[in-house]
């Protein structure tokens, strides 16, 4: 917590950059509350009293400045609010966000997207910006709503010292309030499970795309039963916690006004004495009855900021991180022009934090500049986690990589992306349009269209540009009402993207493929292959090409077997095949339907 | 309409909550009267504290009774608008999912009508139904309250009335009007608002971060979440402090009017015509008008929640034709045997998109059977298996079970006869055990088919690893619970529709079942089904022939009509596409072919 009002300080700071005006004027609104309440009670007893005592012009004033008072009382908050908002949006949006999604992006490690542990906090940073800034200014809130009620009681104390006893009374209500309020939250929690079940279900309900499944099977109205029935219980529990809350603060205002009654008693007998005056009774009266909104704004408030803790957090642990992740033992040295030797994997070993298994595990192999090589293994076997290490997402356990001689880790990271071309399994199907959904692939040339024409034949996706109405600038996807592509078309566009890089040092195909069937897989690759051959020639550019299939890689110069982060065999296709191992047997099992004699079909699974 | 809306709340909570806003509108002219009638005592008494007691208890009764009530009308409206809430929730999604086909729900006008109508805020310009039922009590309540405070000023003189209440309706309709106005200009901005969201999530996914970060366009996309929140929130802003301008001048609607009521009743306590305690009243009620009028945040309330019942209403409209047809065919005894399936000469194209997927198809579907359905992407393979489950219907021709037209049969009855494994099948963020009893709802879940469908599916090794066996919900979000991978839940869904089977179904069809599946399990699986029961059809769409080849009948369509059909061999032997396009393929797994056509 002692970390906050240093945080707070600096998004004020970011507040009055953002928008100066108006910050000013929200902060103004503020201050003016904090005497509003008094005022309006001190004009009030002014204009009673001097009515009494026949005082003409004193009564009017009084009265005016009762208006005045009630005027400003109704009107400076709600402005102030808006205001504060349009300084909160600006500044969190426009000035914040940009900061923090700037820091995420900026991490060239994958841990923060990827461990879990990591990955709740920055996706609670998702929002997080508005709501940090906003939290800055409920801070101030709150501690404006403290003095009014500090100020307010002074007041009364002023009127006769017994009244100030209303603070102690004041402090149940408060206490009982953030009670109350700490049972619907624990309860919100408890049943926030439930909430995205009946969310989850409500959507499976109603969506055309499950639909069909759902009506085949008859679960409509099963589905249907269960969501309300997932409601049922969020409510009924949330509805319970309300009613005990509720309690809490019957009980407490009830105590409240009991000693209200009796200060206003004492106020009332010190009247009749003649020690005070009507106005006093009339003071006491209008200021103490603001008294329980007081409370209840700054519980509220307070409530805020404290819950602003989740944000926080996740924010300070962000910079941090950041900071050690650009303080690390990054390496500077640029990857090389050309490559001659090639990339060798020493003993590569890996291990993801909090698994109990070496996803790779002792990979030693040469792959020689200018070859094609690839990576096959059923699931789970290391491949992807091979590309990974060598875009350098992570850093080996164990082990090294070496370009031409030099240790990745000593590479600057950037610049050796600069130098890589890449298709994921898992690519972007980005909402926008032809052109930058391929020209991503290389941001300095998004202007150019030759360039990205360029790339789309080299990808052979020019029968797709083709189709599209308008061309490069066609908008892609449903999300913004563009056009929807195909599974095939999609993976045609990352293909392109990947080709954008004029000169790759290597080029890694890992899996884009894996939705088509095994011939079309097949065919992707021998495109590829092709290209990659023509390619190499003056960078030394290796192609690696990843697949979970044995028997569409078969053209490859070298073909590298991962099973359970081993490499269990290398070699050619036909190396392989001769060796009558691994490969050998499964690329048997993917080929057998093919025999051109029709006779019955080899017996089903291969002995392992 | 709103009103009627309260109905699910039940009476006793409702009634209460009537009540509860009832007596706290009248409190503000209540405890005006009461504070009035102290200061009189107070003034009149001299050392006689009998004189003012009542008068003090009667004021404090007003205070506590507003502390209490407000207290109670807490919970009361949660619970009110629960309810409300749950049971427009309830109706929605039975509506929708009530509708027999599916066609009708992808209209992009109809998916905006759920959305709209599911009440489920997705910003704070959206409000559900309950919301604005119970503010629609509250608006009620204001006019009441504002009623009583200028029955109060009546006291006094008559004409503070219209004095107050004139300007006081006029600073409410133009905040009002501010108000609404700030709602729409942020309604007209979520495309923009999506668009920043989604480019940020493209910076925090893994997968794109991937790409982001080996391609280098963080920058990039940063940037994008900048322009299009500058697009959103430019005019918000600008509208934002326009408002906020209106209101502090329609400040003086209430400066000026105030001023002079307070000035003609001060005037009148010191000219002695009126009693002190009668200018307190004035003082409070005055205010109070202005106070009972002041918060337009209601309007928001019922006018969002307004055009979420609206969107209900035309929902309702829209799929009131596709509801009910009565089944009209005798329930034919069936001895557990599949039904001969005829489609004739079957056209169809998908709503909106002016192609034609089938034209002119005809095919009988043979009772026991395993038919494999191949041909090009496009060819209208998913579509049928979509006719076939009555999801859509024919354009042009029919389609017979057994010589009834599946119209007569009554989807639910024919449903009831399949199972069928969809492309994108469901993912049910439920127990294991539910995510394959779920195949077949309408009998109750039995173990013995769950347990026989799981090994048949492969989904044995998967259950094993689950911390939980059966219990356990599919997805991290639920305590306990687990992501399977593409290939598990391939294997989940698989299982759902092989419990069906065991539980009655007559006709399986799987679309492409092994997509996400390694050889070794695709494989097994169809080892598997060649071996299946008696008197179960199998309609099996792949894209892999080797596997397809071993089907009793393939068909291959093509231009939306059978093209070929027959056994492999007499495919192969015919020399027609079949065969080209199975040598095609076979070619692709032998090493150093030449690149010759694209499947």
């Amino acid at each position: 917590m002692r970390r906050y009002p240093g945080l707070w300080w600096r998004l004020f700071r970011l507040s009055f950059r953002a928008r100066p005006g108006v910050a000013v004027a929200a902060l103004t609104c503020r201050l003016l509350s904090l005497v509003t309440v008094p005022a309006t009670g001190l004009a009030l007893s002014w204009a009673v009293n001097a009515s009494g005592a026949g005082l003409r012009s004193t009564a009017l004033v009084g009265a005016a400045a009762a208006a005045l008072a009630y005027t400003l009382n109704a009107t400076v908050e709600g402005v102030g609010h808006g205001l504060g908002l349009v300084v909160v949006d600006r500044t969190g949006l426009l000035l914040l966000e940009p900061e923090i999604l700037g820091e995420i992006c900026g991490i060239d490690g994958l841990d923060h997207l990827e461990r879990s542990d990591y990955l709740d906090r920055v996706s609670t940073l998702d929002r997080a910006a508005w709501g940090l800034v906003a939290a800055a200014w409920n801070a101030l809130d709150s501690l404006v709503n403290l003095a009014r009620l500090g100020i307010v009681l002074a007041l009364l104390g002023t009127v006769t010292p017994y009244l100030t006893l209303l603070l102690v009374f004041a402090a149940v209500p408060l206490w009982f309030d953030v009670r109350g309020r700490r049972v619907l939250t624990r309860t919100e929690l408890a049943t926030a499970e439930d909430d995205r079940l009946q969310r989850h279900l409500f959507d499976l309900a109603t969506r055309a795309a499950p639909g069909g499944e759902i009506r085949v099977a008859g679960a409509a109205s099963d589905l249907v039963r269960r969501q309300a029935r997932a409601w049922r219980n969020v409510h009924d529990a949330r509805f319970r916690a309300q009613l005990v809350s509720a309690a809490w603060r019957a009980g407490a205002w009830t105590v409240f006004t009991l000693g209200f009654a009796g200060a206003l008693a004492l106020v009332i007998l010190r009247a009749d004495r003649a020690q005070g005056t009507v106005g006093d009774v009339v003071l006491a009266v209008s200021v103490a009855t603001t008294v329980r909104g007081l409370v209840q704004q700054t519980v509220a408030k307070s409530a805020q900021t404290a819950e602003s803790g989740v944000l926080v957090e996740p924010y300070l642990w962000l910079r941090r991180y950041a900071a050690e992740a650009r303080g690390g033992e990054a390496g500077h040295r640029a990857a090389p022009r050309r490559l001659t030797d090639g990339i060798s994997l020493v003993d590569l070993t890996y291990r993801y934090p909090g698994t109990g298994r070496n996803a790779l595990d002792g990979v030693t192999v040469h792959l020689p500049a200018g070859s094609v090589t690839a990576v096959v293994g059923e699931y789970g076997s290391g491949k992807t986690t091979l590309v990974k290490l060598l875009c350098g997402f992570h850093r080996p356990d164990g082990g090294r990589i070496l370009v031409d001689g030099v240790d990745l880790a000593g590479l600057d990271t950037r610049g050796w992306w600069r130098r890589m071309a890449v298709a994921f399994q898992d690519f972007g199907r980005y909402q926008a349009p032809f052109r930058e959904a391929v020209g991503l692939g290389e941001p300095g040339d998004l202007a150019d269209d030759d360039r990205i024409r360029a790339a789309v034949r080299a990808a052979g996706a020019d029968d797709l540009l083709d189709r599209l109405p308008q061309g490069l600038s066609t908008p892609l996807g449903r999300d913004f009402g563009g056009v929807e592509l195909s599974e095939g078309q999609w993976q045609k566009t990352a293909l392109a993207r990947a080709c954008m890089r004029r000169s790759p040092l290597l080029f890694v195909l890992d899996e884009p493929t894996a939705s088509l069937d095994a011939p079309s897989e097949r065919a992707v690759f021998d495109r590829y292959l092709r290209r990659a051959r023509d390619a190499a020639g003056d960078a030394g550019a290796i192609t690696l090409i990843v697949s979970h299939r044995f028997a569409t890689v078969a053209d490859a110069d070298l073909i590298l077997v991962l099973d359970g982060g081993r490499l269990a065999e290398a070699g050619n296709h036909d190396e392989l095949i001769a060796a009558g191992g691994r490969y050998a047997a499964l690329h048997a099992v993917s080929t057998r339907g093919y025999a051109t004699t029709s006779g019955p079909p080899p017996p089903a699974t291969p002995a392992r | 309409m709103l009103l009627r809306a309260l109905r699910p709340g039940g009476t006793v909570p409702v009634t209460l909550l009537c009540l509860g806003y009832g007596g706290f509108a009248l409190l503000p002219a209540g405890s005006a009267v009461a504070m009035g009638l102290l200061v009189d005592r107070v003034r009149q008494a001299s050392g006689a504290p009998a004189v003012w007691l009542p008068a003090l208890a009667l004021f404090v009764g007003t205070v506590l009774a507003g502390h209490l009530i407000d207290a109670a009308l807490e919970p009361l409206r949660y619970l009110v608008r629960a309810r409300v809430n749950g049971s427009h929730r309830a109706t929605v999604a039975a509506l929708v999912a009530g509708a027999p086909t599916v066609a009708v729900l992808e209209r992009p006008a109809v998916q905006d009508l759920i959305r709209t109508a599911s009440g489920d805020p997705q910003s704070w310009t959206e409000q559900t139904p309950g919301d604005g039922a119970v503010a629609q009590v509250g608006v009620l309540a204001r006019w009441l309250a504002a009623a009583s405070a200028a029955a109060v000023l009546v006291v006094f003189a008559w004409w503070l009335v219209p004095l107050l209440a004139v300007p006081a309706l006029a600073s409410r309709a133009i905040r009002r009007r501010d108000l609404l106005r700030v709602v729409r200009v942020w309604a007209h901005g979520a495309g923009d608002g999506r668009r920043a969201d989604y480019w940020k999530r493209t910076v925090l996914s893994p997968s794109t971060g991937k790409e982001q970060r080996v391609y280098g366009f963080g920058d990039w996309a940063v940037a994008q979440v900048l322009t299009a929140v500058r697009a959103m929130y430019g005019p918000i802003w600008a509208t934002t402090l326009r408002v906020q301008r209106s209101g502090a001048a329609s400040a003086l609607l209430m400066l000026l009017p105030l001023t002079v009521a307070y000035a003609a009743v001060t005037v009148a306590v010191v000219d002695g015509r009126t009693p002190v305690g009668v200018q307190v009243a004035v003082f409070l009620a005055g205010l109070g008008v202005y106070v009972a009028l002041g918060p337009t945040w209601d309007a928001l309330e019922t006018e969002g929640a307004l055009r979420v019942m609206a969107a209900a209403e035309q929902l309702r409209d829209v799929l009131a034709p596709v509801h009910r047809r009565p089944a009209t065919a005798p329930v034919a005894p069936r001895n557990g045997r599949p039904p001969l399936v005829t489609f004739e000469d079957v056209g169809f194209g998908y709503p909106g998109t002016g192609r034609t997927v089938l034209d002119g198809l005809d095919l009988h579907i043979r009772p026991g059977e395993m038919l494999a359905l191949v041909g090009l992407n496009g060819a209208g393979k998913s579509t049928l298996t979509k006719l076939l489950a009555g999801l859509y219907e024919p354009t042009a021709g029919r389609i017979r079970a057994d010589g009834v037209d599946l119209r007569d049969v009554g989807l639910p009855r024919w449903r009831d006869q399949l199972a069928v494994v969809f492309q994108d099948f469901v993912r049910y963020e439920l127990p294991m055990a539910d995510n394959v009893t779920l195949g077949r709802a309408s009998v109750p879940p039995d173990p013995v088919a769950r347990d026989r469908a799981a090994a048949e599916a492969g989904l044995a090794e998967v259950l094993a690893r689950l911390p939980d066996g059966w219990a356990t919900p599919l997805s991290r979000g639920r305590s306990g619970g687990v992501d399977l991978s593409g290939g598990q839940w391939q294997k989940v869904a698989l299982a759902r529709a092989l419990y069906a089977v065991h539980t009655g179904a007559r006709i399986l069809v799987l679309d492409e079942p092994t997509a996400h599946l390694d050889v070794r399990s695709e494989a097994e699986l169809f080892d598997r089904l060649r071996d299946r029961p008696a008197g179960v059809t199998v309609v099996l769409i792949s894209h892999r022939l080797a596997t397809v080849r071993r089907s009793d009948r393939i068909v291959l369509l093509d231009g939306g009509r059978v093209a070929e059909s027959g056994h492999h061999d007499d495919l192969i032997r015919l020399d027609g596409r079949y065969a080209r396009m199975f040598r095609t393929q076979a070619e692709r797994f032998r090493p150093g072919h030449p690149d010759r056509v694209d499947v």
